[in-house]
Formats: C-alpha cells, sequence, structure tokens
C-alpha cells in the first residue's frame, strides 16, 4: 500500500501529468494519420523521454500508444485507409458503415469500446503481474532461455506473413545485437578496430530507423496521394452506443479477454489481436452474412481487443523483460538504459514504479474520453494535414532523435543503414518487429544461454531438468515442430504447378 | 525492389559465413569450451539453413516463370526516384558535413530542398523550414540539452 501511494504521488504531479497529456494528443495525431503508427509514435517519443525520469518517460509511451491504438480506427472509418496496422482488420467493416450513413455510431462504438476493452486490459494486467512475478522470483538461466526463445517464436509463429522469413529476420536482429562487447567474456566481436561500434549497435537509432526512416521512404515516393475524406458530417457520436453495449455485451467481453490472452502471448500484440477477434466474430456470429455490408458487430470485437492487447503485452514486458509486442519491445529498451531491469525483481525493489505504470494506464484509457472526442470532431482537420509537410519535418525529427542517442553522427549513421536494411526487408517480405525482438532480447537470450551452457556443461537434458524450464522448452520445442511440419506442407502446396507462389517472389 | 529470394539467401550466406570466419580469430580461454565465438556460430548456422532454404525456394519460383529482381511501380518515375534518395541524401549530408557547417544551417537547407521538391509553394515552404529548424533545435538543443553541432554559427551562439 506505502507503494501505491508512493507511485500515486509520483505520478500525479504536475510535470507527469502535463507529458501524460501532450503525449496523449500527440498519440491521436500519430495514431490518426495513415501511414504513421503507433509503433512509429513510440519510436520518435523515446528519444524525447531519454532525457526524462523513468515515470514520465514510461507515462508518455503508455498514453501515445494507447491513443494511437484507438486513433487508428478514425480514418479507417473516414477513409478505409487503417491509420495503424491494428485497426486493418476492420477498415472495410468501418467504412461501409460509414458509407451506410452510420458513421456516428461507428466512431462512437470505436471510441467507447477502445476505452474498455483497455480498461479490461489494464484490470487483467494489475491482476496477473504481480502474481506471475512472484512465482518468476524462482526462475534460472534455463526457464529465462526458454522464456526468451519462447517469446521470440511466437514472434515469428504469429506473424501474418511468411514463417521462414520470420526466422530469418530473427536471426539477422540477433545477429546485428552480437556486434560489440560480448556479455559474458567481454571480448569485442565485429568492431574492426572502430571505438564506436564497441558499444554495439545502439537499439534507439536502429529502431528509429527501421520503424521510422523505413516508412518516410515509403511516404516519399507516394507523397502526391491525397486523402479523400467521405463528405459526412460527424454528429452526435455517443447515440446509440448504448444499445450496442446491451445487445453485444458479450462479444465486448469476449474480443477484450481475446485481446489480452493474445497481447500477454510474447511476440504478438495489438494488431494480431484485432484479426483473430474479428475472425472469431465472423465465425460465431448468428447472423455472419451481415459481414462485410457494415455490420457493427465484429468491430466491437475487434476494437475491444486491439486496446486490451496493448495493456496486457505489458505483462510479460514487466514480469519477464520479454517483449509482448514490438511496442514493448521498445519499452524495454528503455528500461534497460533507465537501469532498471525489468524482470521479477522490479516488483520487490521498485514496485512503486509497476503500480505507476498501472495508474498511468488507468488515467490514459480515462484521457481517451475526452481526447478520443475531440480528435473524431477535428479529424477531417487532422487529415488534412499535407504530407509533404509532415514528411521532411519527420525526416528532421528523427535526425535529432537518433544523434541525441549517441551525442555523435554515429546514431545517425546507424538510423541511415538499419533504415535502409529497413526497407528493402519490408520490400522483400521480410517482417521488421521479429529483427527489432532479436535486436531487444539477444543479450539476455545470449547471456542465458551461456549461463545455462556453462551449467549443464554441455548436457543439453540440463535444459529440461527443472520442472517449468522442462515445460516451457517442451512448448518451445513443440511450436518448432509444428511450424516445421507446416512449412514443409506449405511449400508442397506452393510448388504445385497451378497454383502461383503466395509470395510473389 | 524486390528480388528473388535465391539472391536474398544467397546475400544471407554470404553474410553469414563472413561472420563465421571473423569468430575463428576470437579467443579461447583454457578449461572452457563456451567463449565469445559460440553464440554467433550457431546463430550464422542457422543464417546459412535460412538462406538456403530461401535460395531453394527461389529457384523454384524462378522455374515458375519469376524475374531475378522486380522493380515496384513508383521506379519507373525519375521524380519518385529522386524523391526516395533525396530522403537519404539529406542524411547523408548531415553526417557528412554536419560538424562543421552545423545543425541549423543544414536542417534550413534539408527541410527547405524537401519542401520545395515535394511542391509545397515557396512561401510557406520558406516560412515552415525556419519555425521547424528553430522550434526542433530550440526543443533538443535547449530544453534537453543535446550538443547538436554549432559548425559556422560557433561564434554567433
Amino acid at each position: 500500500m506505502d507503494a501505491f501511494i508512493t507511485a500515486a504521488g509520483l505520478v500525479l504531479h504536475f510535470d507527469v501529468l502535463w507529458v501524460i497529456v501532450a503525449s496523449a494528443a500527440f498519440g491521436m495525431f500519430v495514431g490518426a494519420m495513415p501511414g504513421l503508427t503507433a509503433t512509429m509514435a513510440t519510436a520518435l517519443l523515446v528519444p524525447v523521454t531519454f532525457f526524462m525520469d523513468p515515470v514520465p518517460a514510461l507515462g508518455a509511451i503508455v498514453t501515445a500508444t494507447a491513443m494511437a491504438i484507438f486513433a487508428g480506427d478514425i480514418p479507417a472509418a473516414l477513409l478505409r485507409i487503417p491509420g495503424t496496422p491494428a485497426s486493418a482488420a476492420y477498415a472495410d467493416e468501418s467504412y461501409a458503415m460509414s458509407k451506410k450513413g452510420e458513421l456516428d455510431l461507428n466512431l462512437g462504438v470505436n471510441l467507447v469500446f477502445s476505452v474498455f476493452g483497455g480498461m479490461v486490459g489494464v484490470a487483467l494486467l494489475i491482476l496477473c503481474a504481480p502474481v506471475l512475478a512472484e512465482a518468476a522470483i524462482n526462475f534460472s538461466s534455463f526457464e529465462y532461455f526458454w522464456l526468451a526463445l519462447l517469446g521470440l517464436t511466437c514472434a515469428i509463429f504469429m506473424t501474418t506473413g511468411d514463417p521462414l522469413k520470420g526466422v530469418t529476420s530473427l536471426i539477422f536482429g540477433l545477429l546485428i545485437n552480437c556486434v560489440g562487447i560480448d556479455p559474458t567474456a567481454g571480448f569485442p566481436r565485429f568492431t574492426f578496430g572502430s571505438v564506436e561500434l564497441l558499444q554495439g549497435i545502439s537499439f534507439i537509432p536502429a529502431m528509429i530507423g527501421m520503424f521510422a526512416l523505413s516508412e518516410l521512404l515509403r511516404g516519399a515516393v507516394s507523397v502526391d496521394e491525397r486523402n479523400v475524406v467521405l463528405a459526412q458530417k460527424i454528429g452526435n457520436i455517443f447515440h446509440g452506443v448504448w444499445a450496442v453495449l446491451k445487445k453485444y455485451w458479450f462479444n465486448f467481453l469476449r474480443g477484450s479477454a481475446l485481446g489480452v490472452f493474445i497481447g500477454a502471448l510474447p511476440g504478438a500484440g495489438a494488431d494480431i489481436a484485432a484479426w483473430i477477434s474479428f475472425a472469431i466474430s465472423k465465425r460465431f456470429s448468428k447472423t455472419p452474412e451481415k459481414f462485410g455490408t457494415g455490420h457493427i458487430e465484429g468491430i466491437v470485437d475487434a476494437t475491444s481487443a486491439n486496446n486490451s492487447a496493448l495493456a496486457a503485452a505489458w505483462i510479460p514486458a514487466l514480469v519477464f523483460g520479454i517483449p509482448g509486442d514490438s511496442i514493448t519491445a521498445i519499452v524495454i529498451g528503455v528500461l534497460y538504459m533507465k537501469g532498471m531491469n525489468p524482470g521479477p525483481t522490479v516488483f520487490l525493489q521498485n514496485p512503486q514504479f509497476i503500480y505507476a505504470v498501472f495508474i498511468i494506464f488507468v488515467l490514459a484509457n480515462l484521457l481517451m474520453f475526452p481526447l478520443g472526442w475531440a480528435a473524431i470532431k477535428s479529424a477531417k482537420q487532422i487529415l488534412r494535414v499535407p504530407r509533404n509537410i509532415l514528411l521532411p519535418i519527420i525526416l528532421l525529427f528523427c535526425l535529432v532523435g537518433s544523434y541525441a542517442m549517441t551525442n555523435s553522427f554515429y546514431g545517425v549513421l546507424i538510423m541511415l543503414v538499419l533504415g535502409i536494411i529497413g526497407w528493402l526487408m519490408e520490400e522483400n517480405g521480410f517482417p521488421i518487429a521479429p529483427a527489432i525482438l532479436g535486436l531487444v532480447l539477444g543479450e539476455m537470450l545470449e547471456q542465458n544461454f551461456m549461463t545455462s551452457m556453462i551449467k549443464a556443461d554441455g548436457n543439453a537434458l540440463m535444459f529440461f531438468e527443472r520442472p517449468i524450464a522442462g515445460v516451457l522448452g517442451a512448448v518451445t520445442v513443440v511450436i518448432w515442430g509444428f511450424m516445421l511440419w507446416r512449412g514443409f506442407m506449405g511449400r508442397k502446396a506452393t510448388l504445385a504447378p497451378t497454383e502461383p507462389d503466395p509470395t510473389g517472389a | 525492389m524486390r528480388a528473388n529470394d535465391a539472391i536474398n539467401g544467397l546475400v544471407l550466406i554470404l553474410l553469414a559465413v563472413a561472420m563465421i570466419a571473423i569468430t575463428s580469430s576470437f579467443p579461447a580461454f583454457p578449461g572452457q569450451p563456451y567463449g565469445p565465438s559460440l553464440f554467433p556460430r550457431v546463430l550464422g548456422t542457422l543464417l546459412i539453413i535460412c538462406g538456403a532454404l530461401l535460395i531453394w525456394r527461389g529457384m523454384a519460383a524462378r522455374r515458375a516463370g519469376a524475374g531475378w529482381v522486380e522493380m515496384a511501380a513508383w521506379t519507373r518515375q525519375p521524380w519518385r526516384i529522386v524523391s526516395f534518395f533525396l530522403m537519404l541524401g539529406s542524411l547523408l549530408l548531415y553526417i557528412l558535413v554536419g560538424d562543421t557547417i552545423g545543425f541549423i544551417p543544414i536542417a534550413m537547407v534539408i527541410l527547405l530542398a524537401l519542401f520545395l521538391w515535394f511542391g509545397v509553394r515557396p512561401l510557406v515552404a520558406v516560412i515552415t523550414a525556419v519555425a521547424a529548424t528553430f522550434v526542433i533545435h530550440w526543443f533538443f538543443a535547449t530544453m534537453l540539452r543535446v550538443p547538436l553541432p554549432r559548425g559556422l554559427l560557433d561564434s554567433i551562439l
């Protein structure tokens, strides 16, 4: 309880609240702009939060991402372009509703159920995280090795794309992480005599490059595309939402629960939660034929799911230091830089900090009501911001942000190189998120792998001897077996002469 | 730019082989079989396997009629290619001459050039470039105390 009061004191501070409101507005804007994602909002925020105390820094990230995930629904309804990938699952459905003249109801439902879904996610985060932390305190290097590997496995397994390219991307991220001083013996690897490479590939410039610069490069070649906004007036968005809640309360609960579950899985986040819950909603609906014609039912499921997943992704991040999605991957990088290594010990040593995150999450979801309403009302103005002015300014921001991380041109160079690599990867169908997870988790994975190898003296069975490690190891092995099997079957299908290669390679 | 998976796989294999070759110069510690070279070697081996699978798949696609390299539609319009390299060039310019010229002049030049190229009206472009540069400079250099390079303006600031 003392820790809770300390935490409240840390959060309810003018400076912190100011940061939260400012980053909420920032998150709304970035989320509502098509082409700028919630992950990009985080990537752009991190250089700024680097200079803050831990609590406002986390406050900024939590609030901005929560807002961005909701705000992504707005252009989905108005333009049929999801503002963030998390809204992609129901962008068509939302747009169909708008065309039917139910734009107000759609936006109202998106706002209300985003807030409620977020609250469910936060509630479960508050309930589960401390309990799990208590169990995790007894974990040894074997458990952590398997957990890290399981997290990375989920990251590949849950991506919608090609698993082989996911694996490749992950290994590439882990290899980049090998540059610099190695964690067990302290030997400089792959530095080629450069002093700057000794510190390794700095995580934040790398992430700005891969998530923001690559996005800007894609934007630059299509800068003349105009957004055609529906010429509908936005009226009272809350009219009729109550009736939807009464009719579809079960969908809301199911969507939120599914969101929490998927979010809490290491490696899967809000966008996957939205896709799966939308599909489940359609599968179990009494009126599946209405899906695709502008039906609210699936939207209730999916919009609750993506917001609840966002909060739940913090469960593995805080308890094990294993990111639940690419946003929490960035958060974990930030925590390490702040000297607060995420993991069960944080719950014992700095419980006030954990409670502060909980309080910020609740505040962020409450703030979403007024700010979300304001964003919806000003949506047409936001969507009219010209991209040809926005892109160069964001480029400058990326440049300064990565410079600020190393206080040298080294940061900008990393951003430039990894930005080009990230762009090439996306062009060739390699997902970026696994590479970033590899970059974040690489050191932890290697450290626990090496410690375990030394302890086990090369005996692979030792990795399975402790009960929890055994279960985690078995689950990982089973998932890998399933993936290989599916990959094998899938390749047979793609090699069939009648079927064109879906990757288009 | 979309390359055939065989090319992607080949590049990855070359990268992995180079990395494994470098690890042979890493020191080993007496009585300790697991040194700094172990983890990169494991990863390198896995990357070679992935690369080989990609090559296999790429060759199959090639036999089915896919090209080696496919350029996206936008590359057929030269001004879009210029846009692409202008973004990268701005960053490179900053890295190369940022120290001597300084943040403020370079940022203004970069913004102005990009604005004008993207078709922003000249007056709007000049005003926005100056305003954005000063806001970002104020935010990072004054508020966050990032030592942005002063360059030419060193004597004035």
